[in-house]
């Protein structure tokens, strides 16, 4: 049920006003993206983008757009503040972080503008708890530059397959070692650790690989720390676009659907640990 | 002084063991007190000097026993008190689950025991036979008056709890968010849990959750002249109330609790032939 | 070597790893003529698990011939290969396990479904033999029971439980929490559980006895067990003897030995109990060895302020054999007569796992990897679990024996 009756003084205040009738629409997403504690909210017309960064090298995104909220009202072109994620998910699961069959918890999210603390009205069978969270001042999100012209290698997998790799992935390696080729061994994820090392190889033909466009044979290695935590998102989502440019540059996209069958993206851009050529 | 009792029906069984297991998330250590009418599992670390205490009172009326023989330390004083740590019963208990019978009694081995011995079903004609023998300090009787029934509180409100379900799930978040928790209620039936610390403020609010009469003129007891919209708060240890909803095992069929302002916190839960009294105090 | 183990066979494979990895923490691989043998001992020397998979086990079987290769890893590196147990039948449809001698790599190649393949280049390290010789003819008493029994008695004992004592009359046997004698024994529940005969599937007591080993080394095996659904066989005799415990199929071989403690004495504790005269079935239940009273006033009437400080407890009831000892011989007190004696030389005292210090046989000898001379270690060199023959014969005049 939306807080229809919720009375609030300066109401049409806000700057911006976010509903929905099911509050896991927004708090799953958000546990995709859940790096650290930073998170820089930016909404527009279109919807609401969530970033996370990690030492420069690593950002994810959560994109989910306005149609998805019973409410989007956004008195200005843009509105960004930066909050504390944990607190947020906190908040945004004060009932709870499991369903009931049938009961829902719905959202009103408002914000006031610089200076004010985001204010969210959760209610759930008749209970309402009202958060006030501190917001501090938006930072640039860094630009990974990453466009689809410079693309060189591109698979979609169904996220399914990547999930059992990614769980049983050696946390003793520093590095994720991402291979993608026209030919053998195609798409291959290794790890060097301690007691040896590990390749895990998913054939161009194989049913679980939607789509294969790889142009040239490309060997990076990323910091296993900072793709790690992208089994979160793979856990959430039905497939996933594994993209590398001229540069190395990582890109994960995932199709994430929510409750009710909506889809919302969720990427991480990841730069190389250091770059390896192979012909 | 001796104590020994014997339980044959899975539902007591299942009903005393979901009562120790309670108790054993709320505490490591308690006192067992045993009387011919009832067993009582006390706590009492001072609520001045910031501790919980706790108050349980099983009523051998309802019939946890089949047979129940006790003599306790004099003819006037026919009770026994027991130190133990109410884990090893409910592990103990856990392993006699669907147990053909069960006895319990007090025994001497290497030191005061509670002996539990259960007749297990067994893939032969012989049953499996588990004992487990908890240790126990016996309490002298001198002692005694150190664990008397705390009296309800003189309380500002008093207060029907909302579904400890959802009572739990809440405070487990704000744990996450703040060491300590307002608890209030007015005598309108409502009651709000909040935290603030710098960064967050959470304010959780139920409504309509009644009042109960105390006294017989149906009034509030102590608090009559009470505006009813006034709350009574009471700030506590998030971590000491958060324990008391992890250790509830089944709903209640009466769950309530009496606010002294700025004092401390009273719950009674309520079920079937079981009561227990939680004493939350008030942090500075 | 080159091997395929395919369809249900991997997840045996990959559970007999994980229960391997209970006892020790390097993996020794032989593969032979008769069979793979994976084996593992813990680091004290008193526990040793070996699995034999036999040629017919596996798809495709190609050991080593000329030289033999004998290797040993880290368990925790061939547990990485099978991650997640639930998902492996499910997912993976063969498992090729070849040896590269040169980049002296062992890989073990999962081809799962949809296409995709888990390749595990695993380092390993050349060693000898490790070997137990154990001979369970040889032993007094033989049990055999379906796991689902094992499991359930070893559920009545907190997974905290170090080590297990078992009796066994001709009709019964009992399991009982084994408490360390220190500080904390008077404090510490105890639990004991009663089985008859009749619950096994074969029940031989020749020689009633009772038996100390390491409880948690018991759960490996049966966690294994309970997966094969195989029943257990429970091979020992006298206490400082090892007890073993194995199960065998037409392709699997599964032995697990464990050290028991030498010398029982009657724990102080448990008026139940007694090494020298068969054990009997607890007491009629009645009130008349559990008098609290005369404690009660031994409590009363002491200094101590408080009700929690307890004096000692006056002696316990009679039915103790006065002609047993009351002490357990511990480190330091050299028996005559003890086989392991022997293999003391060399062994190091291990301080980090408390239980291990009183199981006083080494149950093995050099297979420690200080020197790399693989090649010329012989099965003398290699002591063994047994009794040493010379010594045992005099003791087998006992008339008692079969």
């Amino acid at each position: 049920m939306p807080l229809s009756t919720q009375s609030e003084a300066g109401d049409d205040q806000y700057i911006l006003v976010a509903s929905l009738d099911n509050v896991r629409n927004l708090s799953n997403i958000l546990k995709a993206i859940t790096l650290n504690d930073h998170a820089l909210f930016n909404a527009t017309p279109n919807g609401l983008k969530v970033t996370v960064e990690d030492s420069k090298c690593l950002q994810a995104n959560a994109f989910i757009q306005a149609d998805i909220f019973q409410e989007f009202t956004i008195r200005e072109d843009s509105v960004g503040f930066l909050v504390n994620l944990t607190v947020l998910l906190d908040c945004l699961t004060i009932f709870g972080g499991s369903t009931v069959p049938g009961v829902t918890t719905a959202l009103r999210m408002c914000y006031n503008g610089y200076g004010y603390p985001l204010t969210l009205f959760l209610e759930e069978g008749g209970v309402v708890t009202v958060c006030k969270i501190n917001t501090q001042e938006p930072e640039e999100p860094i630009d990974f530059d990453f466009c689809s012209t410079n693309v060189t290698n591109k698979v979609i997998l169904q996220s399914e397959s990547l999930r059992e790799a990614f769980s049983e992935l050696d946390m003793t390696s520093e590095v994720l070692q991402i291979t993608m080729s026209p030919s053998q061994p195609y798409f291959r994820l290794s790890t060097f650790g301690n007691s040896g090392n590990a390749h895990y190889d998913y054939p161009k033909d194989s049913d679980m690989m939607e789509l294969f466009q790889c142009t040239k044979t490309q060997t990076n290695r990323y910091k296993m720390s900072l793709l790690k935590p992208s089994t979160k998102a793979l856990a959430l989502s039905s497939k996933v676009s594994v993209r590398t440019d001229n540069r190395g540059f990582l890109s994960l996209q995932y199709l994430v659907r929510n409750d009710d069958g909506q889809i919302c993206f969720v990427e991480y851009y990841c730069c190389p640990d250091e770059e390896v050529e192979v012909e | 002084m001796r104590f020994r009792a014997k339980m044959v029906d899975v539902g007591c069984l299942n009903n005393f063991t979901r009562v120790v297991n309670t108790i054993s998330k709320l505490t490591k250590t308690c006192t067992l007190r045993l009387t011919t009418d009832n067993l009582f599992f006390m706590l009492s670390d001072k609520v001045a000097n910031g501790g919980v205490s706790m108050w349980c009172e099983l009523s051998q009326q309802g019939n946890f026993f089949d047979e129940f023989q006790l003599e306790g330390v004099s003819a006037e004083a026919n009770e026994i008190y027991l130190e133990l740590q109410p884990e090893n019963l409910s592990r103990a208990l856990r392993t006699a689950q669907n147990a053909k019978s069960l006895k319990i009694k007090l025994t001497k081995k290497h030191c005061p025991c509670l002996t539990l011995a259960a007749e297990l079903p067994s893939l032969s004609s012989v049953s499996r036979v588990v004992t487990h023998d908890i240790p126990v300090d016996v309490i002298p009787r001198r002692l005694w008056q150190d664990f008397k029934e705390p009296i309800v509180p003189d309380f500002d409100v008093s207060i029907y709890l909302p579904p400890l379900k959802t009572m739990k799930n809440v405070v487990d978040r704000m744990k996450n968010l703040s060491q300590h928790l307002v608890l209030e209620a007015n005598l309108n039936g409502e009651m709000n849990l909040k935290i603030e610390t710098d960064l967050v403020s959470v304010s959780t609010h139920f409504k309509d959750l009644g009042n109960p009469s105390w006294g017989d003129d149906g009034s509030q007891g102590p608090s009559r002249d009470r505006a009813p919209e006034v709350m009574a708060h009471t700030r506590v240890d998030i971590k000491k109330l958060q324990q008391f909803l992890a250790g509830q095992q089944v709903n209640p069929s009466k769950a309530m609790c009496n606010i002294v302002n700025k004092r401390m916190v009273h719950f009674i839960l309520l079920h079937e032939d079981v009561s227990l009294q939680y004493f939350i105090p008030a942090v500075a | 070597m080159d091997c395929m183990v395919t369809g249900g066979n991997v997840k045996v494979l990959a559970k007999a790893v994980h229960s391997l990895s209970r006892i020790g923490e390097e993996m020794y691989l032989e593969p032979q003529e008769d069979g793979l043998t994976l084996r593992t001992v813990n680091s004290s020397r008193s526990a040793y698990a070996c699995f034999l998979f036999s040629p017919l086990f596996f798809q495709k079987y190609a050991p080593c011939r000329n030289p033999v290769f004998r290797c040993k890893m880290t368990v925790k590196s061939v547990q990485a290969v099978f991650r997640s147990l639930s998902s492996l039948e499910k997912t993976v449809e063969r498992c090729h396990i070849e040896l590269n001698r040169e980049k002296c790599r062992l890989t073990f190649t999962l081809h799962c479904k949809h296409g995709l393949l888990k390749t595990h280049n695993l380092s390993f390290q050349d060693s000898e033999s490790l070997q137990a010789v154990f001979d369970t003819d040889s032993c007094a008493n033989v049990l055999r029971a379906q796991p689902r029994l094992l499991v359930d008695t070893v559920l009545h004992f907190p997974p905290s439980l170090e080590e297990v004592s078992v009796s066994v009359s001709a009709e019964r046997v009992w399991f009982r929490s084994h408490v360390e004698e220190g500080a904390d024994q008077s404090r510490a529940m105890l639990t004991e559980l009663c089985l008859s005969a009749q619950e096994f599937e074969h029940f031989a007591v020749s020689h009633p006895t009772h038996i100390t080993f390491c409880l948690k080394e018991m759960r490996g095996l049966l966690m294994f067990a309970e997966a094969s659904g195989l029943p257990v066989s429970l091979y020992f005799d006298e206490p400082g003897r090892p007890v073993v415990l194995s199960l065998t199929d037409s392709v699997l071989e599964v032995s697990f030995v464990l050290a028991t403690l030498s010398e029982e004495s009657p724990p102080l504790n448990h008026s139940n109990s007694s090494a020298e005269r068969k054990p009997n079935p607890p007491p009629p239940d009645d009130f008349l060895n559990d008098d609290i009273d005369s404690y009660l006033i031994a409590m009363e009437t002491s200094e101590l302020a408080g009700g929690s400080d307890c004096p000692p407890p006056p002696p316990p009831p009679p039915p103790c054999d006065p002609g047993v000892s009351r002490h357990r011989p511990r480190e330091g007190e050299e028996e005559e007569g003890e086989q392991e004696e022997e293999e003391e030389e060399g062994e190091e005292t291990e301080t980090g796992r408390p239980p291990n210090k009183k199981f006083r046989s080494l149950l093995f000898g050099s297979v420690l990897p200080t020197s790399s001379q693989a090649a010329n270690q012989t099965l003398r060199n290699q002591e063994v679990l047994a009794s040493d023959s010379e010594e045992e014969e005099e003791e087998e005049e006992d008339p008692a024996s079969p």
